[in-house]
Parts: structure tokens; sequence; C-alpha cells
């Protein structure tokens, strides 16, 4: 019996003892739990903090430009400079519609073999020279567009006596869009399987054979994705093109002839003094943002073929 | 996919079989030679573009760095070229854009991961990129039609009410609305998308079995994201922040729109002010000889800040890989 006495006090010690551990580590973990509910709270009104500018940015776009698009003028007039009797006489954007297709296609016809090549040789070597180069076309890649627009303007238009012209507009959107196509095909190049390379080469063919014949073609996809998005980049840059591309009025598609662009008539409009002006730029800005999106679309659209083709 | 380049993967690690079977190759053919004529040109095109900014910018550095470096005031045409203005505005305007878009894009990116029912998880992140994709002259014509009426009738007011906030931030009275502020926040809403498009994807990678053991070692949610997740998406994190400071300070027409373009050291962030690539593009249509240099000038200055930061970040990225790698 006087065991029993002996052995009851601890017990009772260890469960006053449980309990107060107990409540301790509840209230913590309520503790904890209040923490990980207030965290989370403040994360989700960041998700709208995020969404609500964005989103009304988009209903602006859409709500003020939609009602510009809907004229044929609006594509097929040059613009016009309202006056005093013709406040509303805006004509339409056909010359940077043009001039903004023009220079994309110039660009791209500069930017994409020299890209898509560069980023074979850096993906198939390992000389000095790639190495040196995937340095200069990452650090390129973010360098800020308006420099591509102090290069055009000193070496084309100053240099070369070339002048104000769609061709130095679209050497600066190059010089852009080179960095971002480089990057895309080396990555391109490298995500096709090594059994692919080594099934040619077994079968006897040469090295540069395999290289056009087999990789290139299977990393194709990839390639295409990263040109898109090139293109879409370029085709929004204004700072480039504001310093080279003189800003004509007039719809030629001729590389020596001053033309406008989209971006750039969306910056001079903005600026301007004529109420009339201020409301055809939603327009401008709405063909824009769809010219780019459907770009970005088909860029996504192609990446899910590679994806389905795997 | 978008406009927005991840952090580049790191090729560092030597391709053993494809390089010694391309140096061990005899025949040199003319497809190789192509590759190497394309790379020379690539070369000779960034190398032209570093050195024709540089040589044109050189006769101001030689003349004049003090007063770009260290001048106020910008006296068009015959100079001098004050640059300090546009240095500190283009510091406060992306500081104060980074700070706000990374503390929300971070809570962004990890409620659309971990918050949001997973229908909508995709779309979201679809529309995102898309944002991303937009045009920067898109948000500056936003903020320069919309948001800066709304600063004007609504904000300004409203800041002034409080204690010491004139102190802080100036009081400009009745002006355009168009500040360092407004270029702040039209930067911090641009560079969100891109922000979190990266660290969305950052965050999402992470992999299941580490949430998982923590979560079943009695952690909360909140405790698994910051003892787990943002440790192992430490480095992408790092990547998008470095990302989204390139593209802040770069930016040229969103700031030339709504910063007010007025050449003046200002610490108050109400008033005007402008940035080293929105002064560029301001003044370059009307530059003449000594000043087109002036501006050339600030563009190096432009190009070391952009180039730093890249450095930094690849720094950054290839020491967080090795933590990882002895990990």
């Amino acid at each position: 019996m006087s065991d029993m006495t002996e052995l009851a006090e601890p017990v009772e010690t260890g469960n006053r003892m449980r309990d107060e551990i107990r409540s301790i580590s509840n209230r913590a973990r309520a503790r904890r739990q209040v923490r990980s509910r207030i965290m989370f709270a403040l994360c989700a009104v960041a998700l709208l903090v995020t969404a609500v500018p964005l989103v009304l940015l988009l209903f602006q776009l859409f709500n003020r430009g939609l009602p510009v698009v809907l004229h044929t003028a609006f594509y097929t007039q040059l613009p016009q400079t309202p006056t005093l009797i013709t406040p509303n006489a805006t004509g339409g954007v056909s010359n940077a519609i043009l001039g903004t297709l023009v220079l994309t296609l110039y660009a791209s016809v500069m930017a994409i073999p020299v890209g898509v090549l560069v980023g074979v040789y850096l993906a198939e070597s390992d000389s000095k020279l790639a190495a040196t180069l995937r340095v200069i076309s990452q650090t390129m890649a973010g360098a800020p567009s308006i420099l591509m627009g102090l290069f055009a303007f000193s070496f084309i238009v100053r240099d070369l006596h070339v002048g104000f012209s769609a061709i130095a507009g679209s050497f600066a959107l190059a010089v852009l869009m080179l960095p971002v196509i480089v990057i895309s095909s080396e990555i391109a190049v490298r995500g096709v399987p090594h059994t692919l390379r080594e099934a040619g080469l077994a079968l006897g063919a040469k090295p540069h054979k395999v290289s056009m014949k087999i990789v290139l073609p299977a990393a194709v996809t990839g390639i295409v994705t990263g040109i898109i998005l090139a293109m879409s980049r370029a085709i929004g840059e204004t700072a480039p093109v504001l310093l080279v591309i003189g800003g004509g009025y007039i719809n030629s598609w001729k590389p020596l002839d001053p033309v406008s662009a989209l971006p750039l008539s969306i910056y001079e409009n903005a600026k301007s003094e004529w109420p009339s002006l201020r409301t055809e730029v939603w327009g401008i800005a709405l063909v824009l943002v769809v010219f780019v999106f459907v770009l970005s679309l088909s860029a996504r659209i192609w990446a899910s073929r590679k994806q389905q083709a795997r | 996919m978008s406009i927005v380049i991840p952090p580049p993967p790191d090729f560092t690690t030597h391709d053993e079989g494809l390089a010694e079977f391309n140096s061990a190759s005899p025949s040199r053919s003319w497809y190789h030679y192509l590759l190497i004529l394309a790379s020379i040109v690539f070369a000779a095109m960034s190398v032209g573009f570093i050195g024709t900014i540089l040589w044109n910018a050189l006769p101001e550095f030689e003349h004049h760095t003090g007063t770009l470096l260290g001048g106020n005031g910008w006296q068009s045409p015959a100079g001098p070229f004050g640059g300090l203005a546009m240095i500190v505005g283009t510091l406060e305007t992306s500081v104060v854009a980074l700070v706000i878009a990374v503390l929300i894009g971070l809570g962004t990116s990890i409620s659309i991961v971990f918050l949001l029912p997973r229908r909508f998880r995709n779309i979201v992140a679809t529309l995102v990129e898309l944002l991303a994709a937009v045009p920067s002259v898109v948000y500056g014509l936003w903020g320069f039609l919309v948001l800066a009426p709304w600063m004007l009738k609504t904000v300004i007011p409203w800041l002034n009410s409080w204690p010491f906030a004139k102190d802080l931030f100036g009081n400009p009275g009745q002006q355009d609305g168009q500040s360092l502020l407004l270029a702040s926040i039209v930067l911090a809403v641009m560079i969100l998308p891109t922000f979190v498009a990266i660290s969305r994807e950052v965050i999402s990678v992470v992999p299941n079995d580490l949430i998982e053991a923590s979560l079943s070692l009695g952690a909360t949610r909140w405790q698994m994201i910051r003892e787990v997740v943002l440790p192992t998406a430490k480095i992408g994190l790092f990547g998008a922040t470095f990302l989204a400071l390139a593209r802040a300070t770069g930016e040229t027409v969103a700031v030339a729109l709504v910063a007010g373009g007025v050449a003046n050291v200002q610490f108050h962030l109400l008033y005007p002010g402008t940035s080293i690539a929105a002064w560029i593009a301001t003044e370059f249509g009307e530059a003449q000889g000594n000043e087109i240099a002036a501006l050339m000038a600030l563009g190096v200055l432009l190009m070391l800040v952009n180039f730093g930061l890249s450095l930094i970040s690849r720094w950054l990225v290839s020491r967080q890989r090795k933590v990882l790698a002895v990990v």
C-alpha cells in the first residue's frame, strides 16, 4: 500500500505537467494557425491589388478603344491634324499600321537567320567564342531598348548618311530581337535528345548533315516560338523607333522612307492637346495590344504542339 | 510563354560528348563556316553597339565628367548638361517600383500557387503572362490619361491629409498630376506581370516532397512557405527581382509620359522629375552637337547600370547553385 501512495504522486505531477505542456503547445499552435491565416489573407489581398489595376487597364482599353476601331477610316486613312473648324478630323492610322508591319518584317529578315545560326553554334560548340557570345547575348537580352535607338541613330542615320528611315528603325529592332532569338534557339537545339543525333551519326551521316537535317528540324518548334516572342517584343517597342524612323505621314513600304509605327503614334497622340486625338489613341493602343496578344497566343500554341509531339 | 525571358539555364557544365565530336570532326564543311560567320556578325554587332555609344559619348566624358555625374540642371542647347537629376530620378522611381512590385508580386504568386483552385490556376497564369507582353507604351498611356487625373483628384489630397506627408512627399499644388510617384506606380504595375510570371513558375516547381514533409512535421501552411518554399525558390526569386529591376531602370516611354520631364534633383516624390532613359527619349529629337554627346553619355551610364545589374544577377544565381549543389 505504501508503494501505491508513493507512486501516486509522480503520476499526478506527470499528469499536471502533461496538461501544462498540452495547453502551452495548444496555445502555440493556435498562434501559429492565426499567423498563417493572417499571412494568407495578406497574400490574397496582394492578388487583388495586382488584379485590380491590370483588369481596369484592360477594361478601359477595350471600352474606350472599341468605338474607335470600328470605323473603317481608322484603317484606311492617313492621320490628319485637327483644326479649330474641324476638331474631330483625326483621319486614320494606316501609315502606322503599315509602318509597324514593315518594320517588323525587315527586322525579322535581318535578325532571324543570324540569330538562329548563332543559337545553333552556341548549342554545338564549346569554344571560347561560344562562351563569350553566350554572356553577350544574355546581357544584351536585358539591355534597355533606348540604347538600340542611340546605336541605330549614330550608326545608320548619321554615320552611313541613311537618314531617318524604316531601315534604321528595323535595324534597331533587329538588334533588340537578336539576343532573344539566340537564347531561345540555343535552348531549343540543346533540348533535342542526344539519341537522335547519335542515331544519325551511327548511320554514317556527316556531323553537319546531322545538325542540318536531323537536329534543326527536331528543334524547329522551339525556334519558331522564340522568333514569335522576339517579334511580339519588337512590335511594341517605342523607344528605339522614336529616335530613328522619322514619323512620316505617308503609306510606304520602302526601306529608305521615313515611316510611322503604332507605338510611336500612341506616344505622339497621347501628348497632343486635341481631345479627339486623345480619344483615338485608345483605338491605336487596342490594335497594338491585339497584335501582341495574337503573336503571344500563337507562340503558346506552337509551344503546346511541341509538347504534344514529345 | 510570353516575352518574359526566364533566367537562362546554366550551360557551364561541360557537354562532353557533343563538344568532343564537334572538335574531333575532321570535315570543316561550309555549314560549319556559316555558323562561325553568323557568330562573328553577332559579335561584331554587339561590339559595334557598345563601341558606337561609347565613342559618341567620349567628348562629353573627356571634358565634363564631373558635371554629368554631379551637376544639376540641363541647359539646352549649349550646356552645361548636369545628369544628377536623371540619375537620382532613375534610382528613386525604380527602387520604389521594385519594392511595391516585389512585395505585392510575391504575395500574388503565393496565392496563385497555393490559394487558387486548380481550375483557375492555369487561366490566371496565362493571363499574367499575356499582360507581361503588353507594350510598355500602353501602360504609359494608361498612367498618363487615367492615373494622372486620379492622382490629382484623389491621391494627393488624401496623402496631404496625413501629418508630415507634406514634408515627406512635398505638396505640388495644382499641377497636371505627373510626378515621380506616379512614374513609380506605373512602373510597378508594368513590372508586376513580369515578376509574377517568373516567380510563380519558380514557386510552383518547388518539389512536392519537401512541401509534404514540412506539413507532416506539423508546420502550418505559412511556416511551410516561409521555411521550405521561399528558401528553395530563392535563386529564381532573385533572378526575377533583378530582371524586374533591370526592366524598371531601362523603361523609357512609360516614364517619359508620366514622370513630368523636369530635370531637377527631387527627393519629394510628388514633384515631377525624370529618368535617364526618359530624358534621352524626350530630348533627343531637338538635340544638336554637344547635347547629343551628353545624351549618349547618359546612355553609357544607363548601359553600365543595366549590365552591372545583369552581371550581379548572374553571379548570385551561380553562387546559389553552388550552395544548392553542396546541400
